[in-house]
């Protein structure tokens, strides 16, 4: 579904990524993890090309993500993508949040996607709150609400950048809730996270990022019985000790 | 002469030819404005361009039309467009000027209103495979607009009073028609009276209005009653959830 292939970025004279290679097939869910500033968010951003890379090459459904030929807009249909801090659109309703991009990029009939709009708004238990804007829901409401806007786009796969780092500690729940149904129904997922909880339950594989390289990369089992790297198994024992 | 006549005044206040200037007054102003924004907006895109084939035209429009008295492109205006073999009514000439002053300063304006927008919702369309030309119509104009109602609306204000600068072409706006009454009938304080009064008359109305514009754009980011407004059958449901 996707491939990583020695995926190279730098900021001026710092190199953010050094070569980070990955398979990540279809229905597999791959949390990554790694300390804050490994560049997590710049992998993940690169794989729908919301940040440019210079050096090797990424492969989402057989599509290049680093050509002149991309059509990003295809792309991005493909994998949907949610925020560390929802990026709701402020001044549109939940509803059209969700039906913008389908009604705009993917041209669907507008009856369609409105079915399909309060559908997904049903599945993650916001169909009260169609007609609100963002600002009357609390964060994991507008969390929740913003997966079923990547959602509406139908995508055959969904990147998540730690989307419950933002929320109070008692809607970090609900969030994780949602994204443990949607792994279980298969959809295919990498999403940047702390929490271990929901990768020891779902996850089939753990990326380990720091200083830019995938350190580790092992199946969910192996890592939590601690058949892994070193620095992994002392990321994951800090973060026993510390949750959230 | 006696100081003042009341009788003068609302002589001059119920004269239709004064009336007739007041609304020749709103009608530029009007005109001037959204076309004057509409450029502006023009502006304000290709200055926020990296693009510098793009950047550089806005910065040196803002630059000269800026740096410049209205009252003397109005003239070079005037005099100079006969000169190129375009004939011109004094309207066309007087909106023109104002539009092309007025662009300038609304195109500051818009800049930092589009600057103000979240770049992660612009992050957030661009995932979601909308084009720039989207992102921007959809995303980035809507919410700066709201962001700059209030300095809008103080342009609509000076507008409404800048106008009068083009009593200097001749052109008979409110300013001009009280000067020319005063010439023949020297009623100086009463007639300027009534001007000052039309102004502040016009200036109200468009408070007003402003006003009302500013509440329809801030519907969506209150947090109170704004779904009843939309779908009361919702409101019962909707209220216990909200923070
Ligand atoms: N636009 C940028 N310019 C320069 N450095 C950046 C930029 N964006 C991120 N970085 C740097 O790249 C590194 C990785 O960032 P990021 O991918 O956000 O890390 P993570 O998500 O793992 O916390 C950090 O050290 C950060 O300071
Ligand atoms: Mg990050």
């Amino acid at each position: 579904m996707i491939t990583l292939d020695n995926v190279a970025k730098s900021y001026g004279a710092f190199q953010v990524l050094k070569g980070c290679s990955a398979e990540i097939g279809r229905g597999e869910v791959v949390v990554v993890c790694g300390p804050s500033g490994s560049g997590k968010s710049t992998l993940i951003k690169c794989i729908n090309a919301l940040e440019t890379f210079e050096g090797g090459q990424i492969w989402v459904d057989g599509m290049a993500v680093r050509s002149a030929q991309t059509d990003h807009s295809a792309l991005r249909a493909k994998a949907g993508m949610v925020f560390q801090s929802f990026e709701l659109f402020s001044h549109l309703s939940i509803l059209d949040n969700i039906m913008l991009a389908p009604r705009l990029v993917q041209k669907r009939a507008k009856d369609e996607i409105r079915e399909h709009a309060k559908t997904l708004l049903r599945r993650v238990g916001l169909e009260s709150h169609a007609d609100k804007y963002p600002i009357a829901l609390s964060g994991g409401q507008q969390q929740r609400a913003a997966i079923a806007r990547a959602l509406a786009m139908k995508p055959d796969v969904m990147l998540f950048d730690e989307p419950t780092s933002a929320l109070d500690p008692e809607m970090v729940q609900e969030v994780l809730q949602v994204m443990t149904e949607l792994a279980r129904e298969g959809m295919t997922m990498m999403c940047v996270t702390h929490e271990m909880g929901f990768a020891r339950q779902v996850a089939t594989r753990i990326l380990f990022v720091d200083a830019g390289e995938i350190v580790d990369d092992c199946p969910a089992a192996d890592f939590f019985a601690g058949r892994c790297s070193v620095r992994a198994q002392a990321f994951l024992r800090f973060e026993a000790d510390h949750p959230g | 002469m006696q100081i003042w006549s009341w009788h003068g005044f609302f002589t001059y206040l119920g004269s239709p030819y004064i009336f007739r200037g007041a609304l020749i007054t709103v009608y530029m102003t009007a005109v001037s404005m959204v076309m004057g924004f509409l450029l502006g907006l023009l502006i304000a895109v290709m200055k926020r361009s990296q693009r510098r084939l793009l950047s550089w035209p806005a910065r040196f429009y803002v630059w000269f039309f800026r740096g410049t008295p209205l009252l003397v492109q109005l003239v070079v205006i005037y005099a100079g467009l006969p000169k190129l073999d375009i004939r011109l009514s004094v309207m066309a000439c007087s909106i023109i000027g104002l539009t092309l002053n007025e662009a300038a300063y609304l195109a500051e304006i818009i800049r930092a209103g589009l600057n103000a927008v979240p770049t992660g919702q612009i992050a957030a369309a661009r995932a979601l495979g909308l084009s720039e030309r989207q992102i921007a119509w959809r995303i980035a104009f809507p919410q700066a607009f709201r962001l700059i109602i209030p300095p809008l609306g103080n342009s609509v204000n000076g507008l409404l009073k800048t106008t009068s600068v083009t009593s200097v072409i001749s052109m008979e706006e409110l300013m001009q028609r009280s000067q020319i009454l005063v010439q023949d009938q020297f009623m100086v304080l009463e007639l300027f009276s009534v001007a000052a009064l039309y102004y502040l008359l016009m200036t109200t109305a468009w408070d007003f209005l402003q006003r009302r514009i500013e509440h329809y754009a801030e519907r969506p980011y209150r947090r109170q009653q704004q779904s009843a407004a939309v779908d009361p059958i919702e409101l019962p449901v909707t209220t216990q959830d909200a923070r």
